[in-house]
Protein backbone atom coordinates (compact mmCIF):
# COMPACT_ATOMS: atom_id res chain seq x y z
CA UNK A 1 0.00 0.00 0.00
CA UNK A 2 1.45 2.79 -1.27
CA UNK A 3 1.39 6.37 -0.04
CA UNK A 4 1.73 7.92 -3.82
CA UNK A 5 -2.31 8.04 -4.24
CA UNK A 6 -3.35 9.07 -0.52
CA UNK A 7 -3.54 12.42 0.81
CA UNK A 8 -1.44 13.57 4.25
CA UNK A 9 -3.75 14.26 7.06
CA UNK A 10 -2.39 16.82 9.77
CA UNK A 11 -3.58 16.55 13.09
CA UNK A 12 -3.18 19.37 15.49
CA UNK A 13 -3.83 18.98 19.34
CA UNK A 14 -3.07 20.45 22.82
CA UNK A 15 -4.81 22.21 25.35
CA UNK A 16 -7.38 24.88 25.52
CA UNK A 17 -5.90 27.95 24.94
CA UNK A 18 -2.16 26.54 23.69
CA UNK A 19 -2.41 28.34 20.65
CA UNK A 20 -3.29 25.83 18.06
CA UNK A 21 -5.97 28.19 16.46
CA UNK A 22 -3.37 31.22 16.31
CA UNK A 23 -0.87 28.86 15.05
CA UNK A 24 -2.90 27.41 12.04
CA UNK A 25 -4.10 30.88 11.45
CA UNK A 26 -0.54 31.91 10.05
CA UNK A 27 0.12 28.49 8.57
CA UNK A 28 -3.51 28.59 6.45
CA UNK A 29 -1.94 32.24 5.05
CA UNK A 30 1.08 30.51 2.98
CA UNK A 31 -0.63 30.38 -0.46
CA UNK A 32 0.80 26.99 -0.99
CA UNK A 33 -1.63 26.30 1.60
CA UNK A 34 -4.69 28.31 1.69
CA UNK A 35 -5.60 26.93 -1.61
CA UNK A 36 -5.59 23.54 -1.49
CA UNK A 37 -5.92 22.29 2.63
CA UNK A 38 -9.44 20.88 3.74
CA UNK A 39 -9.42 22.24 7.50
CA UNK A 40 -11.74 19.99 10.27
CA UNK A 41 -12.00 21.42 13.60
CA UNK A 42 -13.84 20.57 16.53
CA UNK A 43 -14.84 24.06 18.24
CA UNK A 44 -14.80 27.56 17.17
CA UNK A 45 -12.91 29.00 19.42
CA UNK A 46 -12.27 33.08 20.48
CA UNK A 47 -9.81 32.81 17.23
CA UNK A 48 -11.68 32.47 14.29
CA UNK A 49 -10.03 30.58 11.61
CA UNK A 50 -11.01 32.32 8.10
CA UNK A 51 -10.04 29.66 5.58
CA UNK A 52 -13.04 28.87 2.99
CA UNK A 53 -12.47 24.70 3.29
CA UNK A 54 -13.19 24.85 6.76
CA UNK A 55 -15.51 22.40 8.15
CA UNK A 56 -16.73 21.84 11.52
CA UNK A 57 -17.38 18.58 13.15
CA UNK A 58 -19.38 17.77 16.61
CA UNK A 59 -17.04 15.33 18.04
CA UNK A 60 -19.13 12.20 18.24
CA UNK A 61 -17.58 9.29 19.37
CA UNK A 62 -18.74 5.52 18.44
CA UNK A 63 -18.25 3.08 21.21
CA UNK A 64 -16.67 0.22 19.76
CA UNK A 65 -16.99 -3.15 21.88
CA UNK A 66 -13.33 -4.05 23.10
CA UNK A 67 -13.45 -1.66 25.69
CA UNK A 68 -9.98 0.32 24.74
CA UNK A 69 -10.63 3.82 24.59
CA UNK A 70 -8.04 3.86 21.78
CA UNK A 71 -10.09 1.73 19.75
CA UNK A 72 -13.27 4.06 19.32
CA UNK A 73 -14.00 5.28 16.09
CA UNK A 74 -14.72 9.35 15.65
CA UNK A 75 -18.13 8.98 13.38
CA UNK A 76 -17.80 12.80 12.69
CA UNK A 77 -14.51 12.67 11.36
CA UNK A 78 -15.38 9.71 8.99
CA UNK A 79 -18.22 11.83 7.46
CA UNK A 80 -16.45 15.14 7.26
CA UNK A 81 -13.34 13.54 5.56
CA UNK A 82 -15.34 11.44 3.43
CA UNK A 83 -17.25 14.97 2.61
CA UNK A 84 -13.56 16.50 1.65
CA UNK A 85 -13.10 13.69 -0.41
CA UNK A 86 -16.12 14.16 -2.47
CA UNK A 87 -15.85 17.43 -3.24
CA UNK A 88 -12.37 16.80 -3.99
CA UNK A 89 -13.44 13.98 -7.09
CA UNK A 90 -16.54 15.70 -7.97
CA UNK A 91 -14.76 19.12 -8.33
CA UNK A 92 -11.74 19.32 -10.32
CA UNK A 93 -10.89 23.11 -9.69
CA UNK A 94 -11.14 22.36 -6.00
CA UNK A 95 -8.00 20.35 -4.91
CA UNK A 96 -7.47 18.91 -1.92
CA UNK A 97 -3.58 18.13 -1.10
CA UNK A 98 -3.76 18.03 2.60
CA UNK A 99 -6.03 17.71 5.52
CA UNK A 100 -5.64 19.58 8.57
CA UNK A 101 -8.01 18.28 11.72
CA UNK A 102 -7.62 20.54 14.63
CA UNK A 103 -8.93 18.58 17.65
CA UNK A 104 -10.39 19.94 21.03
CA UNK A 105 -8.14 20.83 23.96
CA UNK A 106 -9.41 17.76 25.60
CA UNK A 107 -9.70 15.09 22.84
CA UNK A 108 -7.19 11.68 22.74
CA UNK A 109 -5.79 12.31 19.95
CA UNK A 110 -5.56 7.89 19.51
CA UNK A 111 -9.38 7.58 18.36
CA UNK A 112 -8.62 10.00 15.52
CA UNK A 113 -5.51 7.61 13.84
CA UNK A 114 -8.02 4.38 14.68
CA UNK A 115 -10.64 6.18 12.58
CA UNK A 116 -8.35 6.90 9.91
CA UNK A 117 -6.65 3.40 9.88
CA UNK A 118 -9.20 1.10 9.81
CA UNK A 119 -11.86 2.95 8.17
CA UNK A 120 -12.60 0.87 4.65
CA UNK A 121 -12.83 4.20 2.87
CA UNK A 122 -10.68 6.24 4.79
CA UNK A 123 -7.71 4.08 4.90
CA UNK A 124 -7.03 4.03 1.05
CA UNK A 125 -7.23 7.74 0.71
CA UNK A 126 -5.79 9.23 3.53
CA UNK A 127 -2.55 8.49 5.92
CA UNK A 128 -1.83 10.66 9.27
CA UNK A 129 1.44 12.98 8.48
CA UNK A 130 2.17 14.16 11.11
CA UNK A 131 0.75 14.60 14.50
CA UNK A 132 1.06 18.28 16.46
CA UNK A 133 0.99 19.25 19.56
CA UNK A 134 1.20 23.02 21.19
CA UNK A 135 2.03 23.44 24.40
CA UNK A 136 1.87 26.75 26.38
CA UNK A 137 5.54 27.42 27.71
CA UNK A 138 4.00 29.81 30.45
CA UNK A 139 1.48 27.55 31.85
CA UNK A 140 2.82 24.02 30.68
CA UNK A 141 4.59 22.83 33.47
CA UNK A 142 0.86 23.34 35.63
CA UNK A 143 -1.01 21.75 32.41
CA UNK A 144 1.12 18.26 32.75
CA UNK A 145 0.17 18.22 36.38
CA UNK A 146 -3.34 18.86 36.02
CA UNK A 147 -4.44 17.74 33.06
CA UNK A 148 -3.54 14.06 31.76
CA UNK A 149 -5.38 14.52 28.21
CA UNK A 150 -2.11 16.58 27.21
CA UNK A 151 0.20 14.12 28.59
CA UNK A 152 -1.56 11.86 26.35
CA UNK A 153 -1.25 14.53 23.22
CA UNK A 154 2.26 14.52 24.32
CA UNK A 155 3.15 11.06 23.95
CA UNK A 156 1.35 10.92 20.61
CA UNK A 157 3.27 13.63 19.20
CA UNK A 158 5.80 13.66 16.52
CA UNK A 159 6.13 17.58 16.44
CA UNK A 160 5.57 19.83 19.89
CA UNK A 161 5.27 23.21 19.34
CA UNK A 162 6.13 25.26 22.05
CA UNK A 163 4.11 28.88 22.19
CA UNK A 164 4.10 31.94 24.30
CA UNK A 165 8.02 31.30 24.60
CA UNK A 166 8.26 35.13 24.65
CA UNK A 167 6.14 35.48 27.79
CA UNK A 168 8.31 32.89 30.05
CA UNK A 169 11.26 32.83 31.70
CA UNK A 170 14.13 30.94 30.48
CA UNK A 171 14.34 28.74 33.32
CA UNK A 172 10.62 27.47 32.88
CA UNK A 173 11.22 27.15 29.68
CA UNK A 174 13.85 24.50 29.86
CA UNK A 175 12.22 22.50 32.80
CA UNK A 176 9.28 22.57 30.20
CA UNK A 177 11.60 20.73 27.60
CA UNK A 178 13.15 18.63 30.17
CA UNK A 179 9.53 17.40 31.66
CA UNK A 180 8.37 16.44 28.13
CA UNK A 181 11.16 14.68 26.83
CA UNK A 182 10.47 12.32 29.73
CA UNK A 183 6.89 11.77 28.22
CA UNK A 184 8.25 11.62 24.50
CA UNK A 185 11.97 11.70 24.09
CA UNK A 186 11.74 11.29 20.38
CA UNK A 187 9.24 14.36 19.28
CA UNK A 188 10.99 16.92 17.39
CA UNK A 189 10.78 20.46 19.69
CA UNK A 190 9.83 23.87 17.61
CA UNK A 191 9.84 27.19 19.57
CA UNK A 192 7.03 29.83 17.93
CA UNK A 193 6.03 33.43 19.37
CA UNK A 194 2.36 34.49 17.93
CA UNK A 195 1.94 31.24 15.75
CA UNK A 196 4.73 32.87 13.64
CA UNK A 197 5.89 29.23 12.07
CA UNK A 198 7.32 27.80 9.04
CA UNK A 199 4.43 26.40 7.27
CA UNK A 200 6.43 23.53 6.36
CA UNK A 201 5.96 22.30 9.68
CA UNK A 202 2.92 20.32 9.38
CA UNK A 203 4.61 18.37 7.23
CA UNK A 204 5.69 15.02 8.61
CA UNK A 205 9.36 14.31 8.92
CA UNK A 206 11.32 13.11 5.85
CA UNK A 207 13.03 9.65 6.55
CA UNK A 208 16.45 11.83 7.37
CA UNK A 209 15.09 13.58 10.00
CA UNK A 210 13.40 10.73 11.47
CA UNK A 211 16.35 8.76 11.70
CA UNK A 212 17.78 11.76 13.27
CA UNK A 213 15.60 12.16 15.86
CA UNK A 214 15.36 8.83 16.99
CA UNK A 215 19.26 8.42 17.01
CA UNK A 216 19.37 11.54 19.16
CA UNK A 217 17.34 9.52 21.80
CA UNK A 218 20.00 10.15 24.68
CA UNK A 219 19.60 8.17 27.65
CA UNK A 220 16.01 8.97 28.79
CA UNK A 221 15.78 11.91 32.08
CA UNK A 222 15.38 9.99 35.11
CA UNK A 223 11.80 10.60 36.18
CA UNK A 224 10.61 12.09 39.37
CA UNK A 225 7.05 12.28 38.87
CA UNK A 226 4.27 10.02 39.46
CA UNK A 227 2.73 9.45 36.36
CA UNK A 228 4.52 6.75 35.94
CA UNK A 229 5.27 7.22 32.25
CA UNK A 230 8.58 5.91 31.28
CA UNK A 231 10.31 5.22 28.08
CA UNK A 232 13.01 2.94 26.82
CA UNK A 233 15.02 2.62 23.92
CA UNK A 234 17.11 -0.09 21.95
CA UNK A 235 19.54 -0.35 19.58
CA UNK A 236 20.69 -3.10 17.55
CA UNK A 237 23.36 -3.44 15.38
CA UNK A 238 22.44 -6.74 13.28
CA UNK A 239 19.27 -7.47 10.93
CA UNK A 240 16.30 -7.88 13.24
CA UNK A 241 14.22 -11.15 11.89
CA UNK A 242 10.73 -9.08 10.49
CA UNK A 243 8.86 -12.12 10.78
CA UNK A 244 9.65 -12.63 14.40
CA UNK A 245 9.31 -9.49 15.76
CA UNK A 246 6.21 -8.36 14.20
CA UNK A 247 5.48 -11.55 16.14
CA UNK A 248 5.98 -10.47 19.48
CA UNK A 249 4.87 -7.03 18.92
CA UNK A 250 1.57 -7.82 17.88
CA UNK A 251 1.30 -10.29 20.97
CA UNK A 252 2.87 -7.46 23.04
CA UNK A 253 -0.10 -4.87 22.09
CA UNK A 254 -2.54 -7.30 21.73
CA UNK A 255 -2.33 -7.86 25.62
CA UNK A 256 -0.98 -4.27 26.70
CA UNK A 257 -1.44 -1.87 24.17
CA UNK A 258 -3.45 0.29 26.19
CA UNK A 259 -0.38 0.64 27.80
CA UNK A 260 2.20 0.87 25.41
CA UNK A 261 1.23 4.63 24.69
CA UNK A 262 3.80 4.74 21.56
CA UNK A 263 6.20 2.77 19.70
CA UNK A 264 8.75 3.96 16.93
CA UNK A 265 11.33 2.33 15.37
CA UNK A 266 13.61 2.55 12.34
CA UNK A 267 14.25 -1.08 11.50
CA UNK A 268 17.01 -2.97 9.93
CA UNK A 269 15.73 -6.07 8.35
CA UNK A 270 17.72 -7.62 6.06
CA UNK A 271 16.52 -5.50 3.36
CA UNK A 272 17.97 -2.44 0.94
CA UNK A 273 16.32 -0.14 3.18
CA UNK A 274 15.20 0.05 6.53
CA UNK A 275 11.61 -0.06 7.84
CA UNK A 276 9.88 2.77 9.61
CA UNK A 277 7.82 1.89 12.25
CA UNK A 278 5.14 4.09 14.01
CA UNK A 279 2.73 2.99 16.28
CA UNK A 280 0.04 4.31 19.09
CA UNK A 281 -1.20 2.20 21.76
CA UNK A 282 -3.13 -0.54 19.17
CA UNK A 283 -2.70 1.38 16.09
CA UNK A 284 0.33 0.29 14.00
CA UNK A 285 0.57 3.02 11.12
CA UNK A 286 1.07 0.61 7.79
CA UNK A 287 5.19 0.33 7.90
CA UNK A 288 6.94 2.05 5.61
CA UNK A 289 9.54 0.24 3.76
CA UNK A 290 12.28 2.47 2.37
CA UNK A 291 13.89 1.86 -0.94
CA UNK A 292 17.49 2.85 0.52
CA UNK A 293 19.45 3.95 4.37
CA UNK A 294 19.48 7.54 4.93
CA UNK A 295 23.08 7.45 5.43
CA UNK A 296 25.90 4.86 6.02
CA UNK A 297 25.40 3.43 10.07
CA UNK A 298 22.66 0.29 9.65
CA UNK A 299 21.57 0.36 13.39
CA UNK A 300 18.53 -0.39 14.16
CA UNK A 301 16.90 1.81 16.96
CA UNK A 302 13.64 1.07 18.69
CA UNK A 303 11.96 3.31 21.54
CA UNK A 304 8.83 2.42 23.25
CA UNK A 305 7.06 4.66 25.70
CA UNK A 306 4.82 3.39 28.51
CA UNK A 307 2.18 3.55 30.84
CA UNK A 308 2.24 1.43 33.94
CA UNK A 309 4.51 -1.03 32.51
CA UNK A 310 8.16 -1.55 34.20
CA UNK A 311 10.67 -0.76 30.64
CA UNK A 312 12.99 -3.77 32.42
CA UNK A 313 9.64 -5.88 31.86
CA UNK A 314 9.74 -5.08 27.88
CA UNK A 315 13.51 -5.44 27.48
CA UNK A 316 13.68 -8.87 29.15
CA UNK A 317 10.83 -10.02 27.02
CA UNK A 318 12.21 -9.02 23.60
CA UNK A 319 15.21 -10.62 24.66
CA UNK A 320 13.95 -13.94 26.21
CA UNK A 321 11.71 -14.36 22.64
CA UNK A 322 14.41 -13.94 20.64
CA UNK A 323 16.74 -16.07 22.05
CA UNK A 324 14.06 -18.39 22.10
CA UNK A 325 13.04 -18.26 18.35
CA UNK A 326 16.53 -17.94 17.78
CA UNK A 327 16.76 -14.53 16.00
CA UNK A 328 18.87 -12.90 18.26
CA UNK A 329 19.89 -9.44 17.13
CA UNK A 330 23.26 -8.11 19.00
CA UNK A 331 21.81 -5.53 21.35
CA UNK A 332 24.21 -2.59 21.66
CA UNK A 333 22.63 -0.70 23.81
CA UNK A 334 19.48 -0.39 26.33
CA UNK A 335 18.37 2.82 27.50
CA UNK A 336 15.44 3.18 30.24
CA UNK A 337 14.33 5.60 32.59
CA UNK A 338 14.56 4.00 35.73
CA UNK B 1 -13.36 -10.56 -0.36
CA UNK B 2 -11.90 -14.07 0.45
CA UNK B 3 -13.46 -16.32 -2.23
CA UNK B 4 -13.01 -19.38 -0.04
CA UNK B 5 -14.99 -18.52 2.72
CA UNK B 6 -16.76 -14.85 2.03
CA UNK B 7 -14.87 -13.36 4.41
CA UNK B 8 -14.74 -9.76 4.01
CA UNK B 9 -11.30 -8.41 4.34
CA UNK B 10 -10.90 -4.97 5.53
CA UNK B 11 -7.49 -4.61 6.69
CA UNK B 12 -4.14 -5.90 5.79
CA UNK B 13 -2.03 -5.91 8.91
CA UNK B 14 0.75 -4.27 9.50
CA UNK B 15 2.78 -7.42 9.74
CA UNK B 16 1.56 -8.58 6.39
CA UNK B 17 2.81 -5.96 4.88
CA UNK B 18 6.22 -5.72 2.68
CA UNK B 19 8.56 -3.71 0.66
CA UNK B 20 6.78 -3.98 -2.76
CA UNK B 21 4.70 -0.86 -3.34
CA UNK B 22 4.22 -1.93 -7.28
CA UNK B 23 -0.18 -1.17 -8.09
CA UNK B 24 -0.19 -4.16 -10.03
CA UNK B 25 0.81 -7.93 -9.28
CA UNK B 26 0.98 -10.83 -11.54
CA UNK B 27 -0.54 -13.82 -11.07
CA UNK B 28 1.88 -16.28 -9.17
CA UNK B 29 4.89 -13.31 -8.85
CA UNK B 30 6.76 -13.57 -5.27
CA UNK B 31 4.16 -16.11 -3.96
CA UNK B 32 7.05 -18.18 -2.94
CA UNK B 33 8.44 -15.41 -0.65
CA UNK B 34 5.17 -15.07 0.79
CA UNK B 35 4.74 -18.90 1.42
CA UNK B 36 8.13 -18.87 3.27
CA UNK B 37 7.28 -16.19 5.27
CA UNK B 38 4.07 -17.49 6.14
CA UNK B 39 5.78 -20.89 7.02
CA UNK B 40 8.42 -19.11 8.67
CA UNK B 41 5.80 -17.57 10.77
CA UNK B 42 3.80 -20.84 11.74
CA UNK B 43 6.84 -22.04 12.65
CA UNK B 44 7.88 -19.46 14.95
CA UNK B 45 4.50 -18.92 16.45
CA UNK B 46 4.25 -22.87 16.99
CA UNK B 47 7.14 -22.97 19.17
CA UNK B 48 5.31 -20.09 21.58
CA UNK B 49 2.27 -22.19 21.38
CA UNK B 50 3.92 -25.10 22.71
CA UNK B 51 3.30 -23.95 25.79
CA UNK B 52 -0.45 -23.56 25.71
CA UNK B 53 -0.82 -26.58 24.03
CA UNK B 54 -2.30 -25.16 20.91
CA UNK B 55 -0.91 -25.49 17.01
CA UNK B 56 -1.22 -23.35 14.17
CA UNK B 57 -1.09 -24.71 10.75
CA UNK B 58 -0.85 -23.00 7.58
CA UNK B 59 -3.98 -23.65 5.40
CA UNK B 60 -3.53 -23.02 1.59
CA UNK B 61 -1.70 -20.28 1.74
CA UNK B 62 -4.58 -18.41 2.09
CA UNK B 63 -5.85 -18.62 5.95
CA UNK B 64 -4.44 -20.19 9.24
CA UNK B 65 -5.70 -22.53 11.17
CA UNK B 66 -5.63 -23.12 15.35
CA UNK B 67 -5.89 -26.43 17.17
CA UNK B 68 -5.99 -27.25 20.50
CA UNK B 69 -5.11 -30.90 21.72
CA UNK B 70 -8.96 -31.45 22.41
CA UNK B 71 -9.40 -31.29 18.95
CA UNK B 72 -10.96 -27.40 18.76
CA UNK B 73 -10.13 -25.63 15.48
CA UNK B 74 -10.83 -22.24 14.71
CA UNK B 75 -9.48 -20.02 11.29
CA UNK B 76 -7.25 -17.51 11.60
CA UNK B 77 -7.03 -14.95 9.44
CA UNK B 78 -4.02 -13.12 10.37
CA UNK B 79 -1.66 -11.96 13.80
CA UNK B 80 -4.27 -9.28 14.45
CA UNK B 81 -6.83 -11.95 15.35
CA UNK B 82 -4.70 -15.10 16.05
CA UNK B 83 -4.21 -14.03 19.76
CA UNK B 84 -7.48 -13.05 20.39
CA UNK B 85 -8.44 -16.39 19.08
CA UNK B 86 -6.02 -18.27 20.85
CA UNK B 87 -6.82 -16.53 24.62
CA UNK B 88 -10.97 -17.60 23.71
CA UNK B 89 -9.41 -21.02 23.09
CA UNK B 90 -7.53 -21.28 26.24
CA UNK B 91 -9.72 -18.98 28.39
CA UNK B 92 -7.16 -16.95 29.60
CA UNK B 93 -4.67 -14.26 28.57
CA UNK B 94 -1.33 -14.88 26.63
CA UNK B 95 0.73 -12.26 27.60
CA UNK B 96 4.69 -11.75 26.46
CA UNK B 97 5.23 -9.90 30.00
CA UNK B 98 4.94 -12.62 31.56
CA UNK B 99 7.32 -13.60 34.29
CA UNK B 100 6.32 -17.37 34.36
CA UNK B 101 6.37 -17.62 30.51
CA UNK B 102 9.64 -16.18 29.98
CA UNK B 103 10.86 -18.16 32.24
CA UNK B 104 9.59 -21.12 30.43
CA UNK B 105 10.91 -20.03 27.33
CA UNK B 106 14.46 -19.22 28.76
CA UNK B 107 14.76 -22.76 29.93
CA UNK B 108 13.97 -24.49 26.84
CA UNK B 109 16.55 -22.99 25.06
Amino acid sequence: MSRENKKPITIVTGCLGSGKTTLLQNILKAPELSESTGVIVNEFGKVGLDHHLLRKADEKTILLSGGCICCNSREDLEQELKSLLYMDEKDHKQKLNRVIIETTGLADPAPILFTIATNPILQHHFYIDCVITTVDAENGLLQIKNSPELIKQVTVADKIVLTKTDIAKAGQLNELKNRLKEFNPSAEFIEVIHGNANPKIIEGNTSTDYLDHIKNVNKPIVSDNNSNIQSISFTFSNPLNWTAFGLWLSMLLHANGENVLRVKGLLDVGEKGPIVLNGVQHIIHPPDHLKEWPDEERLSHLIFILRSIEPDAVSTSLKTFQRFLGTEAELLEVNSSL
Amino acid sequence: MCVLCGEFIMQVHWTDQTSDDSDTVRVGEKQRDRQRTRIERVNLCNQIFNHYGLKLEDWQGSKYILRDRKGTSKVVHDLGSLWATAENMLKRPIDPLDPQLLEKLSTVS
